[in-house]
């Protein structure tokens, strides 16, 4: 069956890639995510900060590192789902599936900039201990 | 119709319906046009003010070793500048702006609370008016404008000043969270019919953004304030370190406020050009939806930020890249943007009108804003400038150069539609050039002042530090902006007597308020449009005759109520008719008593402030009365079948949505308040607690059954009366009513035998707040719910008027929330922990 945007939209599970929430849910995950990680960041130093000599590599960092990643991964299969969802657009002529693609649409890069915006916090991580 | 006779009847009827009274009788008008007007107006005048204060700043600067001012008049004047740049002018007039323009954008009558319009623009005149007379009186603030403890503390600032700015600009930020829930329903539910979100005007996204920041965005700040006013006067030790608090708890606060603060002021002004780029380039806007994309962004990013202000406070480094990184990809939905609108300009043949002027100086000065805000955004290089004078040249050119510069541009774009008229482009060119000029002379070198190591905020300074002459031109510079700000003014207000006749749709542009009368009339359409395309007028260069012919929807007033159309957030399809309210004298009477709250908690008179809650509550609570069934509203009266429902015969109406907004920025406050109580718990040097908490864990247990129970039973009233059910409904909101009381009555009872020492313990102040917030809520909850079946029983409510249960519904639901989230996190997670050493 040829894969168009109306049934793509239509075939997704949960809330479907159409829905106006798509707009707010990737960058709320990745503002939620960026709170937390400087919060338990905060108290984690607080609780047990690591000697700095050991470095970045340090319990604290790699719990971080770890949720970010997965973070970012979750945020990379929400773009790709809203990308694939939208499809061709040529069979896209119902008001309803027209607004759809346009919200999917935006929604994929939404989704694709906050996993990049996660995924680029991986570095200090990387290089940085966590208490200094 | 087309008959001209039953056309100029139905314009007839149509004015006498939406006009304001006469005389002083247009104090009650709540009309958009109206009301957006008078907030820029009120705007422009502060803005003259902080433009004053600006130049005795400069003056006193100018030559080095001076004493033309005092020290105290030298620091209250740059602390106002600052207050009234960002309280009393940026934000204001661009709500204003927002608030004439969006109805006429998205094809409604008016906003869709309009009484809510009038209160915010009388909050914002009186809190502007008790912050200015701080000023007049000699003891304004000066603790600069973003007021951080322990400065602004009692022991460093004992005088009032510092409480004219708590007090005064809560006050104001009522006005902007009220404007911010509107514009956001607004957009969302009553766009034209047929206006989907992919067909809105590119300014509405802008506004639609800024509306949700200011509603996640002000919170923090009114906490803020609120506590740090209840410290001076109540002697509550937030901030205090010795009694376990924090002064930096106050600089979070602040600048979770303070950075989306920036955007907020950024985003309409974007808009601004993003509209009329394209109109002066005669071609649509390239690539729509990546200025889509970038707008959520940018609103969403802005909120990462604001530890970038607090980069030299001893923060780990880690987590100072975190905000470093995040401050860096901010400018890449505003880089977006940039390329946007240079493509535009290179697709398109561009015509360089007076408005066009002022956006290339936007291009211009805020792409070099920005590029040095990249560069405060590197942790090292921060450190070396910070509190200098090149952070002062970054604001600026990021504020004015991405605020003020667009703004002129909208004020001349729009000024025919407005007026009816043309400005001189001669005066304008000179003004502008003037101002543009003036402005990099003046800002342009104060980096290298900044550089040069000058603190910013200093009195005076020694002769020979290589920054004389760099102050002189700066100083120079000021005064010539000033000369084109003030041409501009002349022009502005010279035009209205002196400017030619505009013609309809000077600028041929595409939006829907150039197809109205110039200026509009209180109504705007007379008959609504259905859209079909993102460029409405382009595409029908005769829309507005069909229009105003009463060829559109919504073209009868035989009934003699104001309306609009509800649609559909996502397709704009209809859903129901808003009825809207008329004059009224209620907003300024709200406004009048909270002014008399504010100033008699000023003069420290606590007692009449008491009275003035009272006094404040009856005409809002007047106010509420007078809704939905109401005989001054829209009483029940049979409808023709097949037509949309009156919202108040509805179960969802953009009411509905109205009280969602407000609850979100409620708990927007809510969780500034954890905030605040898990960061003096991690971060304050001398957190203490007690081992056992002081609040009774059962009491507070028993208080929340009995909530739960007045709640659940407030929803199965709103559930019947959803399925057009009234039998028992009116028992049901009495009993409802009861239990809540109870409730109101052991949660007051919990607090009174708490062991709470409130002016020794941060932790007991932060304890108590909470109560009383929870109090607040409870007892507003069960006052709405008599209110309800008092209305039930006189018929406001029932079978066929439905509505008003499912609008306060969600209110008990939050209220109901947030107490078990506070039970808790504030009694039972800290037993958990532990006690503190």
């Amino acid at each position: 069956m040829k894969h168009t945007k109306k049934n793509a939209i239509a075939r997704q599970p949960g809330i479907s890639t159409g829905h106006p929430a798509q707009l707010v849910i990737g960058l709320t995950v990745w503002c939620v995510w960026f709170v937390v990680v400087y919060g338990s960041q905060a108290v984690a130093c607080k609780l047990a900060a690591p000697d700095p000599i050991v470095g970045a590599f340090n319990p604290i960092n790699l719990m971080l590192g770890l949720i970010t990643l997965l973070i970012a991964l979750g945020l990379a299969w929400g773009a790709k789902t809203c990308w694939r969802s939208t499809g061709s657009s040529a069979s896209a002529t119902a008001l309803n599936t027209r607004q759809a693609w346009f919200i999917a649409r935006i929604a994929a890069g939404l989704y694709a900039v906050s996993a990049i915006a996660t995924f680029i916090v991986l570095w200090p991580l990387l290089v940085l201990p966590p208490c200094v | 119709m087309t008959d001209t006779s039953e056309q100029a009847g139905l314009v007839r009827e149509l004015n006498r319906v939406w006009a304001n009274l006469p005389g002083w009788g247009s104090l009650s008008a709540v009309n958009h046009s109206t009301v957006g007007l008078r907030f820029m107006v009120t705007g422009m005048v502060f803005f003259l003010i902080g433009g004053m204060l600006a130049m005795l700043v400069r003056t006193q600067l100018a030559l080095p070793e001076q004493n033309l001012i005092s020290v105290e008049l030298y620091n209250q004047a740059f602390t106002m500048h600052g207050t009234v740049m960002m309280f009393l002018f940026a934000i204001p007039v661009l709500e204003g702006l927002a608030m004439y323009l969006i109805p006429k954008l998205i094809g409604a009558r008016d906003l869709v609370f309009p009484r809510i319009s009038s209160l915010g623009y009388y909050c914002y005149l009186f809190g502007g008016i008790i912050i200015m007379s701080s000023l007049f009186l000699g003891v304004a603030p000066d603790s600069g404008w973003f007021m951080y403890t322990p400065l602004s503390s009692n022991t460093f600032s004992p005088g009032p000043g510092s409480d004219f700015w708590l007090l005064g600009i809560t006050f104001v930020e009522v006005s902007a969270m009220a404007a911010g829930i509107e514009l956001t329903v607004s957009i969302l539910r009553t766009r034209a019919p047929g206006m989907t979100l992919s067909q809105m005007p590119i300014f509405c996204w802008y506004i639609l953004a800024m509306a949700l920041m200011i509603v996640f965005g002000f919170p923090p700040l009114i906490l803020a304030s609120i506590l740090l006013e209840l410290e001076r006067a109540a002697g509550m030790p937030f901030f205090d370190v010795t009694a376990g608090g924090d002064p930096l708890l106050w600089q979070h606060l602040f600048w979770l406020f303070g950075h989306p603060e920036v955007y907020i002021i950024f985003l309409p002004a974007a808009g601004i050009v993003s509209t009329l780029i394209p109109v002066f380039s005669g071609r649509p806007l390239v690539g729509y939806r990546w200025v889509v994309l970038s707008i959520i962004l940018t609103g969403f990013i802005s909120f990462g930020l604001w530890v970038h202000h607090m980069f030299t406070v001893g923060i780990p480094q880690l987590a100072q890249a975190f905000f470093s990184v995040a401050s860096m990809m901010v400018a890449v939905p505003t880089a977006i943007q940039v390329f946007v609108w240079l493509a535009t300009l290179w697709m398109g043949k561009v015509v360089f009108r007076l408005p066009m002027l002022w956006i290339m100086g936007f291009l211009v000065i805020f792409v070099c804003g920005g590029l040095t805000g990249v560069m405060l955004a590197l942790v090292p290089f921060n450190w070396q400038v910070h509190d200098t004078h090149f952070v002062v040249a970054h604001m600026h050119y990021v504020l004015v150069g991405g605020m003020f510069f667009p703004l002129m541009a909208g004020l001349y774009y729009w000024l025919p539609l407005v007026s009816g008229r043309m400005p001189s482009q001669r005066i304008g060119q000179w003004g502008f050039w003037l101002t543009f000029i003036g402005f990099n002379i003046t800002f342009l070198l104060m980096h290298l002042t900044g550089l040069l190591g000058m603190p910013r905020r200093i009195y005076t300074y020694e002769a020979g530090l290589g920054w004389d002459w760099l102050n002189l031109l700066s100083s120079v510079g000021g005064f010539i902006m000033a000369a084109g700000v003030a041409l501009v003014l002349l022009d502005l207000l010279m035009h209205y007597h002196f400017g030619r006749k505009a013609s309809r749709n000077p600028w041929h542009a595409d939006t829907l308020e150039w197809v109205l009368e110039q200026p509009p009339a209180p109504y705007n359409f007379v008959s609504l449009p259905r859209i079909q395309s993102r460029h409405p007028v382009w595409d029908n260069p005769e829309l507005g005759e069909r229009l105003q012919a009463g060829e559109g929807s919504l073209a009868s007033i035989e009934h003699g109520r104001r309306e609009t159309w509800g649609t559909d957030a996502v397709t704009g399809e209809p859903s129901e008719i808003c009825q809207l309210p008329t004059n009224s004298w209620l907003p300024l009477l709200a406004a009048g008593t909270l002014a008399l709250l504010c100033i008699s908690l000023l003069l420290g008179w606590y007692l009449l402030a008491l009275v003035c809650v009272v006094l404040a509550a009856l005409p809002l609570f007047r106010w509420s009365w007078e809704n939905g069934g109401h005989p001054t509203a829209a009483p029940l009266t049979q409808e023709p079948p097949g037509e949309c429902l009156l919202e108040s015969r509805t179960t969802d109406g953009p009411g509905r949505w109205g009280m969602i907004i407000t609850l979100l920025a409620d708990g927007t406050l809510y969780l500034s308040l954890l905030f605040g109580w898990f960061y003096l718990w991690t971060a304050s040097p001398q957190w203490s607690a007690p081992d056992a908490g002081p609040l009774s864990i059962w009491g507070l247990a028993l208080s929340g059954i009995l909530l739960t129970l007045a709640s659940l039973r407030f929803r199965q009233q709103a559930r019947r009366l959803a399925r057009r059910v009234d039998t028992g409904v009116l028992a049901g909101l009495w009993q409802a009513t009861g239990l809540g009381v109870l409730h109101i009555l052991s949660l007051i009872f919990v607090l009174w035998t708490a062991p709470l020492a409130i002016t020794e313990s941060a932790h007991d102040a932060v304890l108590f707040f909470m109560v009383l917030f929870l109090l607040f809520h409870s007892v507003l909850a069960v006052i709405i719910t008599a209110l309800q079946a008092w209305r039930t029983r006189l018929g406001y409510v029932s079978a066929h008027l439905p509505y008003e249960p499912q609008v306060v519904w969600p209110f008990w639901l939050y209220t109901t929330g947030i107490f078990w989230v506070s039970l808790a996190l504030f009694a039972l997670l800290p037993m958990a922990w532990g006690p503190s050493p």
